[in-house]
This record gives structure tokens, C-alpha cells and sequence, in this order.
């Protein structure tokens, strides 16, 4: 049993990553194709970095993933501790299933009616509306990650805070936050890899300029794979494995230093 | 607590400096600084003449691109964009027509406009070029395997021969393939008469038998990779499979096929209707015909730039058919909506019909 569980989740990685790890390896080769390794060459990277129009619209996806998961996290914070403090549970039911719905609604739909909206407030496709858009759906995402957490918070001590004439502020900050830091963590970095990987929210609100990778990619990719575009995931796959390196090293600090609360 | 207090400001400030960033990579568009957006296909122009058109005329490019004509449209109609230009092809042109979306192009700011041949000017979509300006065009066709069969498929009744059971794809478009079916009968592809409609479906249905799969944009990669001997697909999708898998061929059989274009048009959206002008002249000069059409590898309705081209590519009888062949093709006419539905109907049962 020990023997046939391993070599499952041999075989697991091993589909999970392969085609990653495929890709990776031609996007240093020098034939151009993806059928036979020639040499090897950095071309398709130096080429990524010289053509300043890919490199803005890497830079604009690292910066919308990084402020939308930010905001999203601090929304998704307040919404998830509203939630739990709600004193009616059939409310606080209705409003989580709100919540879900945003998760499980197709992203063409959640993308369209984006851009509807945008145009109708007026507000003009650029950098503005790809943030708002993955704020939006980045903070049901949060929320989900941090209630668990609060629920597996032990009531009691929030009582005992109180008895010791903790202000409500001094709860939340002592007592309440370093509780469900783990939730908070995930939330930022599920957020942030939603934000990276989405494409059919980012199609639509797009606009004026501002583009994000994964449009540029799938509108380079109708012409067949060329090997810049290995380059550029390979260097986001190596960015996404930073951030989790990040969260690994973030998330298994606090079991070696059991004694941060504060 | 202080981790993710520096986390998130740590992202915040990261996130920041990279949008700021990006002002001194291509700084930004001042009050005064004139500026074209354009709105093309992903990979579907040589991004040096982008750089060279600026030079030029002092007119920044704003770029950005779309992955189908129907996104595009989207895009464009819900407004809150400025698109100056954009490169939809010829039933899209129609339709953004008849919805009103489209400036006229002034063929005086066009001098270079007499470089395109005329087969390819004043075709039913725009009958007079009010609206679009050919940028490449195509055919459709069959790429197939020259090593794994001994057809050549000059002509389109040999999709049907036995040989390729379960070994062709087809493109999922009601048009293209209503449209050989019709031409292997040597019908019009335009054809409104329903009794050749049914003719043409029952032909359809007889090949069942010979057919993998009708397939979107995958069937690039299938083709590439060798999974089908024969495909029915358009010239510029196939010239790019070329590109991959060198050991393909292509060939518009004899007996008639479709032509299409993509063409220069001017959303109504347009702020900078002048620069958009001089930049469809740019475009149509013949050594930047030729610099696109090398890059691109499509088709150039462009005659003085394919003249600068290769021999080899000129002659090419494959993507630039001889005149002779050329008269076999058409365009697509806008047969209304009726005609459209029976097309889309008699599409859809025929796939209904494959297992």
C-alpha cells in the first residue's frame, strides 16, 4: 500500500509537471521549434527583454497582481470577520452563498458584465479597470480562505481578552488577526495566482494600451507557439515558485516560534 | 502579525513601482503627442514597421491585439475603448457595417491604394472599399500528408475517397464546409437554392465516414503534430502549420473555394481618423507590403510589393494562385439571415450525424 501510494504520486507529479518542465526546456533551444533540441540559447529570453512592449505588459501583470491581491486581502479581511460576527446565521448563510456564487460563475460572464458595467460608469478600459476587476474577483476567493480559519478560533479566548479589558481594536489586532494569519496568507497568495493565471476577465477589461500576459499570450498563441512565449512562462512559472517559496518559508516560521501572538 | 503588515505593504509598494515603471520603458502618451491605436490579430504585423511608421510621421502606435473577429467586435461595440484601426476580416466588416460602426475611408488620403490589385478591390462585403482596405487574404483548402497518401487533391471529390477513413479534419465553420461541398458539385459556394443545399448536406453526410473531427483553433496543432493525414483549413492557418511541419503540403483544389480577407477598417470610435489614414498608406506601400508579408508569410493583395518578394514565394501557385485559379474563387456574399440559418442548420445536423 505504502509502495503503490508513492508511486502514485510519482506518476501525479510527474503529469503535473512535465509539461511544464517541456516547455521550459525548448524555450532554450536554438531551432526555433519545439521538435528537435538544436542548441542551446538564450535568444528567446533576450528577445523577451529587448521588445519593450512584452516587458511593459509584464510589468503591468506583476503590478495588477500585486495590488489587487493586496486590496482584495484587506476587503476579504473585513468581509470574513463581518461574516462571523453576524448575529443572524441566516443572513450570514445568504451572504456566503453570495460570495460562492462569484467563485463558481464562468469568468466569460463575470469578464462581460465588467465591461459592461465600466462603460456604463463611464469609466475608460486601462489600468484603473483590470485592478477593479481583480479586486472584485479576487476578494470571495480571501474570504473563503480566512473563515475557516475563525471558525477554528477557540471563542474562549476572545472572552478571556475582554475580561482582561482588551479594547475591541486590541482584540482584533492581539488576538483576532494573528489567529487566522494562515487564512490571510493563502488568501494573498491564491489571490495573486488568480490574478496571474486569469484571462477571460482581463480580455475584456483591457483597454486603452494597457494589456495583461495571459491576453498577450493567447492572441500570440493563434499563430502556433513561438519560443518567446516559453520563455516568458518559464520565467513566470520560476516567479509563481518564488511566491510560494515566500509562503512556505512565511507559513512554517510560526511552528518554529510558537509563542507569536503578537 | 508584522509579516503580513510587511507583506502587504512590501506588495503594495512593489506592485506601484512597477506600474511606474513601465513610464520609463515607453513613456507615456503626453497632451501633445499624437498617437494611433490599433487594434490586429495576435502576431499579424512586423512590429519593426510599427517603430518605422513612428520615425515617419511622429505618430506614437498604441497596439494591442484580439484572438477572433467576434472578441473584437465585442470589444468595439461595448465602447470605452479608442480603437483607430482594427483588422477584422470581410463577413465582419459586413456586419460591422450594417451596425453602423464603421467610418469611411478616404481613398484621397490614399495615394498607395493603387499598389492593390484590383481582383481584390470592390468585392460584394464593400463593393466600393467605402469601408475596408485589403490587408492579406487567403483561400480554403486542404493541408494534407504527401507521404501518407497518394491523392493530391486537386480535386475536392478525393476528401471522399476510401483511403482516409477517419483521417480528415475539418474547420467547424458552416460556411467553409457547406462551401466544399458545394464546389466538389460544382455549385457556387454562395448558393441560396435549397435543393442544392440538401444536395450538398447529403454529400456531407456520405463523407461522415472519412471524418476525425470537426475541430476550432486545435487544429493547427493536430496537423502539426501528424494526428490526421488531411485537413479542409484556411491558407494562413495552414502556412503557419507549414512553418512547424515542414512535411505537409497545401492545395486549393480545382472546382472552386472561398476567398477571404482581413482588412484595414476604422472604427467609429476613432479619435485620430488622420493617423489612421496614414498609416493605412504606410501599410500599403509596396517595400512595407513586402517587409509585413515576408514577416507575416500570408498572402499580399499588395501587387508592386509582391513583386519585391522572392521568386520563389511569387510563384508560389499555392498561396498565390495563378490567375486562371483565381477566377474559380469567391467571396463570401452576405446571403441574409434565412439563407445563413439554413447553412448553420444543415451544418449542425451533419455534425449531428458523425458518431
Amino acid at each position: 500500500m505504502k509502495l503503490t501510494g508513492r508511486l502514485f504520486l510519482i506518476i501525479m507529479l510527474i503529469v503535473l509537471y512535465l509539461p511544464i518542465f517541456y516547455l521550459a526546456y525548448y524555450s532554450f533551444n536554438s531551432a526555433g521549434t519545439m521538435n528537435e533540441f538544436e542548441s542551446f540559447t538564450f535568444d528567446y529570453y533576450l528577445s523577451v527583454f529587448q521588445d519593450s512592449r512584452l516587458m511593459v505588459i509584464l510589468m503591468n501583470t506583476i503590478s495588477v497582481a500585486l495590488i489587487s491581491s493586496v486590496v482584495a486581502t484587506i476587503v476579504g479581511i473585513c468581509g470574513a470577520l463581518s461574516l462571523y460576527f453576524l448575529k443572524s446565521s441566516k443572513i450570514r448563510a445568504s451572504l456566503l452563498n453570495i460570495n460562492n456564487i462569484m467563485i463558481v460563475s464562468p469568468d466569460v460572464i463575470i469578464g462581460a458584465s465588467f465591461l459592461i458595467l465600466f462603460t456604463f460608469l463611464g469609466i475608460s478600459l486601462g489600468s484603473v479597470s483590470v485592478i477593479l476587476a481583480h479586486i472584485a474577483f479576487s476578494i470571495p476567493i480571501v474570504v473563503l480562505m480566512i473563515l475557516p480559519k475563525l471558525y477554528e478560533m477557540n471563542t474562549s479566548l476572545l472572552d478571556a481578552a475582554r475580561d482582561l479589558g482588551a479594547t475591541p481594536s486590541l482584540i482584533l489586532s492581539r488576538v483576532v488577526l494573528p489567529q487566522i494569519k494562515p487564512g490571510i496568507l493563502a488568501g494573498f497568495f491564491m489571490a495573486l495566482t488568480y490574478s496571474l493565471d486569469d484571462f477571460a476577465v482581463s480580455f475584456f477589461v483591457t483597454g486603452s494600451g494597457f494589456s495583461v500576459l495571459s491576453v498577450e499570450i493567447y492572441a500570440m498563441a493563434r499563430q502556433g507557439i513561438s519560443l518567446e512565449i516559453n520563455a516568458i512562462s518559464t520565467m513566470i512559472f520560476l516567479i509563481v515558485l518564488t511566491i510560494v517559496l515566500i509562503y512556505y518559508f512565511l507559513s512554517t516560521r510560526k511552528t518554529v516560534k510558537r509563542g507569536d501572538l503578537s | 502579525m508584522k509579516q503580513i503588515y510587511l507583506l502587504l505593504t512590501l506588495s503594495l509598494i512593489i506592485g506601484i513601482g512597477a506600474l511606474l515603471s513601465t513610464r520609463f520603458i515607453e513613456p507615456p502618451l503626453g497632451e501633445g503627442d499624437s498617437a494611433i491605436h490599433i487594434f490586429n490579430w495576435g502576431e499579424y504585423i512586423d512590429p519593426d514597421l510599427l517603430d518605422q511608421f513612428t520615425e515617419e510621421t511622429g505618430i506614437r502606435v498604441v497596439y494591442e491585439t484580439f484572438d477572433s473577429n467576434e472578441a473584437m467586435l465585442v470589444k468595439i461595440n461595448q465602447g470605452g475603448t479608442s480603437y483607430d484601426l482594427a483588422i477584422p476580416s470581410e463577413y465582419m466588416v459586413e456586419k460591422m457595417q450594417e451596425r453602423d460602426m464603421l467610418i469611411e475611408i478616404d481613398h484621397e488620403q490614399l495615394p498607395n491604394l493603387e499598389h492593390i490589385g484590383e481582383q481584390f478591390l470592390g468585392l460584394d462585403f464593400d463593393p466600393e472599399n467605402k469601408y475596408s482596405v485589403p490587408y492579406f487574404w487567403g483561400t480554403v483548402g486542404v493541408l494534407f500528408h504527401p507521404d501518407k497518401t497518394d491523392l493530391d487533391f486537386t480535386e475536392w471529390d478525393m476528401l471522399w475517397d476510401e483511403s482516409l477513413r477517419n483521417e480528415i479534419l475539418l474547420v467547424d465553420s458552416a460556411r467553409e464546409v457547406m462551401g466544399f461541398s458545394l464546389n466538389s458539385m460544382g455549385e457556387s459556394l454562395n448558393e441560396t437554392d435549397p435543393d442544392k443545399l440538401d444536395a450538398a448536406f447529403q454529400k456531407l453526410v456520405e463523407l461522415a465516414p472519412n471524418i476525425r473531427g470537426v475541430v476550432g483553433d486545435e487544429i493547427m496543432q493536430m496537423m502539426i503534430n501528424n494526428e490526421s493525414i488531411a485537413a479542409v483549413i484556411w491558407s494562413g492557418s495552414a502556412r503557419d502549420v507549414m512553418w512547424e511541419n515542414e512535411e505537409l503540403d497545401y492545395v486549393v483544389p480545382e472546382g472552386g473555394s472561398n476567398l477571404w480577407f482581413d482588412t484595414f477598417v476604422i472604427p467609429e470610435t476613432a479619435n485620430n481618423i488622420d493617423g489612421a489614414h496614414q498609416f493605412i498608406n504606410f501599410m500599403l506601400d509596396p517595400e512595407n507590403a513586402a517587409q509585413n508579408a515576408d514577416y507575416v508569410g500570408y498572402s499580399t493583395p499588395n501587387d508592386a510589393g509582391l513583386l519585391l518578394l522572392d521568386e520563389s514565394e511569387q510563384e508560389d501557385t499555392r498561396f498565390y494562385p495563378t490567375d486562371a485559379q483565381q477566377e474559380t474563387l469567391e467571396v463570401y456574399k452576405n446571403l441574409g439571415l434565412e439563407n445563413l440559418g439554413i447553412y448553420n442548420e444543415l451544418f449542425l445536423k451533419f455534425k449531428m450525424n458523425l458518431e
